[in-house]
């Protein structure tokens, strides 16, 4: 089925079958806000993963990296992107000749971006929502009579003093996260930390799940160097290219704290950033005593889409106060009070531990693998064996909790959303991106988001965003007797459909969410407050 | 956080597997069952043969994805079989009174069990849906070099 012809004429039908209720279309009010084009202004390095269909009307991943410069009058005059699908030839150097965008006062707006690639003309549609007056999340929503591609993402300024050559000119080390397929089309994580400067990455370590298979160790030299294909493009977009335990890949600097990578070999489709590691990593577990939230996404060995979701307190080497709430497929689990619980740091590498929670309703013991690029803050990837076999390849952030309590006083005013995974649609399951904007005031949300259910073969925009939060306790989960945070949200077109989630409070800035209703959906996500100029 | 936050699935590997009788029928057991482990491994693969009592492409029983409801000589089983778009990629269709084979294995899932289905057969065509280690296959497994390259054009 060539769903992408359809257009939206199928989206509409989409709808009206997997939602409930029925009528003319709601739109959204008029915007209100401080932002407008000139929001948007300078130089960005973006990313989104999602999924492709071509004329064949087969779907496949997709991964996009790539930079691109905004005028600050709704054009876009330059750039270049890299795209990749697992177990086919890397799509690299792209050029994008020009483009269009429009930033509406509550931030939202589209991004179209020109490419040209293998002879062949096409735009790029995307629906963007700012967090500040200079980054935000974008939503490919491309949707044209060549292709249909979806996908979540985000953009950050480059700064283009840091684009020099050689790379990275000050050594240091960075924790980084790259997951996605490998060429089998198998999911894949890649968690570590590497030391690179003047071009060079000199030492290493990692930790890797590839397809259901663990492993971890030393990582050998490698290089971040200009492209000799397009030796230009290093100081013009930051791009250059890196080989990093053996593998290639494009990277992009955003500066010198953040470089995002693509991978470009073997037919593997792998992206993700590299962070800087700051000096205030602690050296011993008993140095960790605060509240930390975390999410995990990825594959569950059960074939479906997992998420798991919650927080601990870290004291003195050990966790209290944990919560666990997995979406394995459909099927919801919350668990509290594991009784045995602890957290350990690797002395050999330094940011790098491990953590396992076991107990009070839990099977069999889950434990991760973390790497921090700061005290507060890291990437994490589950471990957890089952008759020695990992149970899922998933990885995510772990993020340090502060600002408690949370409550309707500090969990106030505008915030971008974004979820993105699977849910049922149209008698298939396949994938599900939201970007929007909502308002929040007494903990009611209201505003307005795009949704792209691939199925559909098009974004239904603008559609009416409304819900409300409720939180328990100091929102941390204290007293012992409070509940989960949670979110409801709805959205309405021409009919409606509400999605309820956990909420795990980084800061009254950032949350993280995940669905924990029936088996229609499995999808995560953030809540992340704007900063409006 | 990454934002495709579900990284995604897939590749399959046809592989031996031990040819059994027709076990199963626990799998719709209620209560979770500690001697599963949570786990594929293909050293624990069985071969189930049954008639199609019913199939849907996206089932409102989890795990999401498609299912097929399985009669066999111990009774009716509910069976996992991934992704749907696997099945129409290979233009592979269902219907009930099919007679069809599968291997797979039961996993421990929620509070009780799923029979994870990584080969579905009918007649003599037969499909992967997962890979050996529990992974659902991709529709895109079945695209052509020249498709693959129409969408190196396209993007």
């Amino acid at each position: 089925m060539k769903r992408f012809l359809l257009g939206l004429a199928g989206a509409a039908a989409l709808w009206t079958a997997s939602c409930g209720g029925g009528g003319s279309v709601a739109t959204p009010p008029p915007p209100v806000g401080g932002f407008t084009n000139a929001s948007l202004k300078g130089q960005f390095a973006f990313v989104t993963n999602g999924e492709v269909i071509n004329t064949s009307g087969t779907e496949t991943p997709l991964a996009r990296t790539g930079s691109f410069i905004a005028d600050g009058n709704g054009n876009i005059t330059s750039g270049v992107e890299d795209v990749v699908a697992p177990n086919a030839a890397p799509n690299l150097d792209i050029t994008i000749t020009g483009g269009t965008y429009t930033i509406n006062a509550d931030g939202r707006g589209t991004l179209a971006l020109n490419v040209t690639s293998g002879g062949v003309s096409s735009t790029i549609n995307f629906g963007i929502v700012l967090t500040s007056a200079n980054n935000g999340l974008l939503m490919d929503e491309t949707s044209t009579s060549s292709q249909a591609s979806t996908g979540s993402g985000n953009f950050f300024p480059q700064n283009t003093t840091a684009f020099t050559n050689p790379v990275l000119p000050t050594t240091a080390t960075y924790v980084f996260d790259f997951s996605g397929e490998d060429v089998n089309m198998a999911p894949d994580s890649f968690v570590g930390e590497f030391t690179a400067g003047n071009g060079a990455i000199t030492a290493g370590f990692e930790d890797v799940n590839a397809d259901f298979a663990l492993s971890n160790g030393a990582i050998p030299p490698g290089a971040l160097t200009a492209d000799l294909a397009d030796t230009g493009s290093l100081l013009t977009f930051g791009r250059g290219v890196a080989t990093i335990a053996g593998e290639s890949y494009v990277f992009y600097i955003v500066d010198s704290t953040r470089i995002r990578f693509i991978s470009t070999s073997g037919g593997a489709m792998f992206s993700g950033d590299a962070v800087i590691q700051d000096n205030t990593i602690p050296t011993t577990a008993s140095s960790i005593n605060s509240g930390f939230a975390y999410v995990v996404a990825g594959s569950s060995s059960v074939g479906v889409g997992l998420t798991r979701v919650g927080r601990f307190t870290a004291n003195a080497g050990n966790l209290t106060n944990i919560e666990v709430d997995t979406n394995n497929g459909g099927t919801f689990t919350s668990t509290t009070g594991a009784t045995i619980a602890n957290i350990v740091l690797d002395p050999a590498h330094l940011g790098r531990g491990t953590i396992s929670i076991s107990g009070n309703g839990l099977s069999i013991p889950l434990t991760f693998v973390f790497y921090l690029s700061s005290a507060k803050q890291g990437v994490i990837q589950e471990t957890t064996m089952s008759a020695g076999i990992p149970i899922a390849v998933a990885d995510g952030t772990v993020a340090q909790q502060s600002g408690a309590p949370f409550s309707a006083s500090n969990i106030t005013g505008t915030y971008a959303i974004n979820w993105s995974g699977q849910s049922i649609q149209n008698g298939f399951t396949d994938e599900e991106d939201l970007a929007g904007q909502v308002k929040v005031s007494n903990l009611n949300l209201t505003g307005a988001a795009d949704i792209f259910q691939f199925t559909a073969g098009a974004a239904q925009t603008n559609v009416v965003t409304s819900g409300i939060i409720a939180i328990t306790g100091d929102g941390t989960g204290s007293p012992a007797s409070a509940t989960r945070n949670t979110m409801q949200i709805k959205v309405t077109s021409s009919s409606s459909t509400t999605v309820n989630f956990v909420v795990y409070f980084v800061n009254p800035q950032l949350a993280f969410i995940a669905n924990n209703q029936g088996s229609s959906r499995v999808v995560a996500g953030v809540l992340k407050a704007q900063q409006t100029p | 956080m990454k934002s495709t936050i579900l990284m995604r699935t897939l590749a399959f590997i046809l592989f031996g597997s031990l040819s059994l009788g027709l076990p199963v029928g626990a799998q719709q057991a209620s209560q979770f069952n500690a001697r599963l482990p949570q786990s594929y491994d293909p050293g624990r693969e069985v071969t189930l043969l049954g008639t199609v009592v019913k199939f849907e492409t996206a089932s409102s029983l989890p795990p999401i994805g498609a299912h097929v409801l399985l009669q066999t000589s111990s009774g009716q089983v509910d069976l996992h079989l991934g992704n749907a778009r696997v099945l129409e990629a290979n233009h592979f269709e269902l219907h009930a009174g099919d007679n069809v084979r599968i291997i797979g294995e039961e996993l421990a899932y929620g509070d009780g069990s799923i029979f994870a289905a990584r080969i579905v057969q009918k007649g003599v065509q037969a499909v992967a849906v997962r890979n050996t280690h529990g992974a659902p296959t991709s529709p895109a497994a079945t695209m052509s070099p020249a498709q693959k390259e129409a969408l190196r054009g396209a993007r």
